[in-house]
């Protein structure tokens, strides 16, 4: 299990002057779920198409378990959900499972058993005979999500895969995240709604205008705090004499921004002040919450 | 084996999509009207004491070679209408996500709709030009056995439009890939006529542009090996069968080799296209 699921170095990708992608390092581990999150635009769909080989990289590399992205081998690993979810109307829900499950190359058995179970995954036995053109626009994202299921791969990914969704479907879609989880399959998780990922993530990378700007384990993500402190004289020299770097400060006031890993670190920072004699009239405690995060981080960096 | 699937795949939606339904009402119309046509027209010479049995076999054979040019013209257009989205429109439509994210290659999904569509195609000309030729040796008593060139040159040319439509398709949304394509066969349509008229004034400048027509998309020339066929069914003197339905100058065979080779070509532009695409 030492292989990532999937791994992406200096990843680049430009669609004439749009530069979609500028140099994206990921490192997915196998048997987690992963989000990728960022706003509209940021990259993310262009990331996922390139791990599948529908989009040709403009530079760096990609592997899927070891195996070339885009090559048949490492498609072969990956069940997708394409974030537009448009299948061939004209096809009944078994018959377009039934087709998918050919070109994954299932035998005919396999392919009974598993679009039966599909379609009662995702709540659509009793659609089996009608034609995808009688579905609703949920109705054809579920059915996406049992055809990137449908063959039992190692790896899911998963573009938006509840944009369409009501919130039963959205707490459906979770649940099966988990048993995905649970039965050590990977789940890659391309999204914007923040709740969902953060019930479900192990890990996140966010993205903005093709750069990942934070990624890692996503509670050490959320125990991130940000502390304001308004300080007395001194102030200055402790923090730098302990190596602790303001994200932002006003001496002239005594206002000082620092970042800590949690509550600890926090206590460790007054503690120290306090020790060297330095006066603490303020201290406030932003906690992030993932949203918080996100939009900071892309406030940030669209300066 | 993939390739297989996908060719499946599209015949099963030409005929879902009703394409197929629609085909054999206009075919089949048309063959009705044409059986119509040829036993009035046959009731009115076959009784005309001025016409010799030698005439009457020259119009008969007009007729089959009117009524075989049509059916081309038909097929043609099939066949660029088939294949005219059928790589962009699915990936402007999102279908084309979720099947090429499959282990499947790109050329596999080229060829697969490729071989949909002509089996489909293989069946049309087939189905309809047995028709025909058997309506007109039944209503005429006149059975004309070198008529079945024409599906075979049909079905050749039929094939090649498929391959540039579906090349096209690759690099252009389907408007414009219609637009060029049936261009494209238009021209070489009128520059058959250019060829002949450059045969009759004697000028090699406006024989050659005809012939260059030909290599541009040989679909014309294969017509051409068909209609001499027929003109030599009829009997008639070469003179007699200029127009746009046959031709003074019968393609050499080379013409095949060259139209195999344009076919060949055109299919591997086909998957070059796709391969380079993003989806
Ligand atoms: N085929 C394309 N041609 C030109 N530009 C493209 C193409 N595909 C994507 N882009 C551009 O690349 C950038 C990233 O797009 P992408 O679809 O990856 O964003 P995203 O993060 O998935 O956004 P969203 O959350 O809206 O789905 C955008 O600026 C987009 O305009
Ligand atoms: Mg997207």
């Amino acid at each position: 299990m030492d292989q990532a699921a999937i791994r992406a170095t200096g990843l680049r990708k430009s669609f004439g002057d749009t530069h979609a992608v500028r140099g994206i390092d990921l490192d997915v581990p196998q048997g987690e779920v992963f989000g990728f999150l960022g706003p509209n635009g940021a990259g993310k769909s262009t990331v996922v198409k390139i791990i599948l080989g529908l989009v040709q990289a403009s530079a760096g590399e990609v592997t899927v378990l070891g195996h070339p992205a885009g090559s048949l081998a490492a498609r072969r690993q990956i069940g997708f959900l394409p974030e537009t979810f448009r299948f061939h109307q004209w096809m009944h829900a078994s018959e377009f499972l039934d087709f998918h499950g050919r070109l994954a190359g299932l035998d005919r058995d396999t392919r009974r058993k598993r679009v039966d179970e599909m379609l009662e995954l995702v709540g659509l036995a009793h659609r089996r005979r009608d034609r995808l053109s009688t579905f609703s626009k949920g109705m054809h994202q579920r059915i996406g999500l049992a055809q990137a299921l449908l063959a039992e791969p190692p790896l899911v990914v998963l573009d938006e895969p509840t944009s369409a969704l009501d919130p039963i479907g959205r707490r459906d879609v979770r649940d099966i995240i988990r048993n995905l989880r649970a039965a050590g399959i990977t789940v890659f998780l391309n999204s914007h709604l923040l709740s969902e990922v953060e019930q479900v993530c192990d890990q996140v990378a966010i993205i903005n205008r093709g750069r990942i700007v934070a990624a890692g384990d996503l509670r050490e993500l959320l125990a991130a705090r940000e502390v304001e402190l308004r300080l007395g004289e001194g102030a200055e020299a402790a923090l730098r004499a302990s190596g602790l770097q303001p994200v932002s400060e006003q001496p002239a006031d005594g206002r000082y921004v620092l970042t800590a890993a949690g509550d600890e670190e926090i206590a460790r920072i007054t503690a120290h002040l306090a020790g060297a004699g330095v006066s603490i009239y303020e201290v406030q405690v932003r906690s992030n919450s993932l949203e918080d995060l996100f939009v900071r981080l892309a406030d940030a960096t669209d300066q | 084996m993939n390739l297989w699937v996908i060719a499946e795949h599209t015949l099963r939606e030409a005929v879902r999509r009703r394409v197929v339904l629609a085909a054999t009402v206009v075919i089949g119309g048309f063959l009705a009207l044409y059986g119509v046509g040829v036993w009035f027209g046959y009731r009115d010479i076959s009784t005309d004491p001025d016409l010799t049995m030698s005439m009457q076999r020259v119009i008969v054979g007009f007729m089959l070679q009117g009524g075989m040019w049509s059916l081309n013209f038909v097929a043609s257009l099939l066949a660029i209408f088939l294949a005219v989205g059928s790589i962009s429109g699915e990936i402007d439509q999102g279908t084309m996500h979720a099947v090429a994210a499959r282990p499947v290659c790109r050329a596999q999904i080229v060829l697969g709709k490729f071989l949909g569509n002509l089996m489909l195609l293989t069946v049309f000309i087939g189905v309809s030009t047995a028709i025909m030729i058997a309506v007109v040796s039944i209503i005429t008593g006149q059975y004309a056995e070198r008529a079945w060139t024409a599906p075979f040159a049909m079905l050749f040319a039929a094939a090649i439009l498929l391959a540039v439509t579906i090349a096209g398709s690759t690099r252009l949304g389907s408007l414009a890939n219609g637009v060029v394509v049936f261009t494209l066969y238009a021209v070489a349509l009128v520059g058959g006529v250019i060829e002949q008229i450059g045969n009759f004034l004697d000028n090699p400048v406006t024989f050659d542009i005809g012939i260059a027509t030909s290599v541009l998309l040989p679909t014309r020339a294969l017509w051409d090996l068909a209609g001499a066929q027929l003109a030599q069914e009829s009997g008639a003197a070469s003179g007699m069968t200029g127009g746009p339905f046959s031709s003074l100058n019968p393609p050499s065979g080379w013409m095949l080799l060259v139209a195999g080779v344009y076919l060949l070509l055109a299919l591997a532009y086909a998957i070059r296209g796709f391969q380079r695409r993003d989806i």
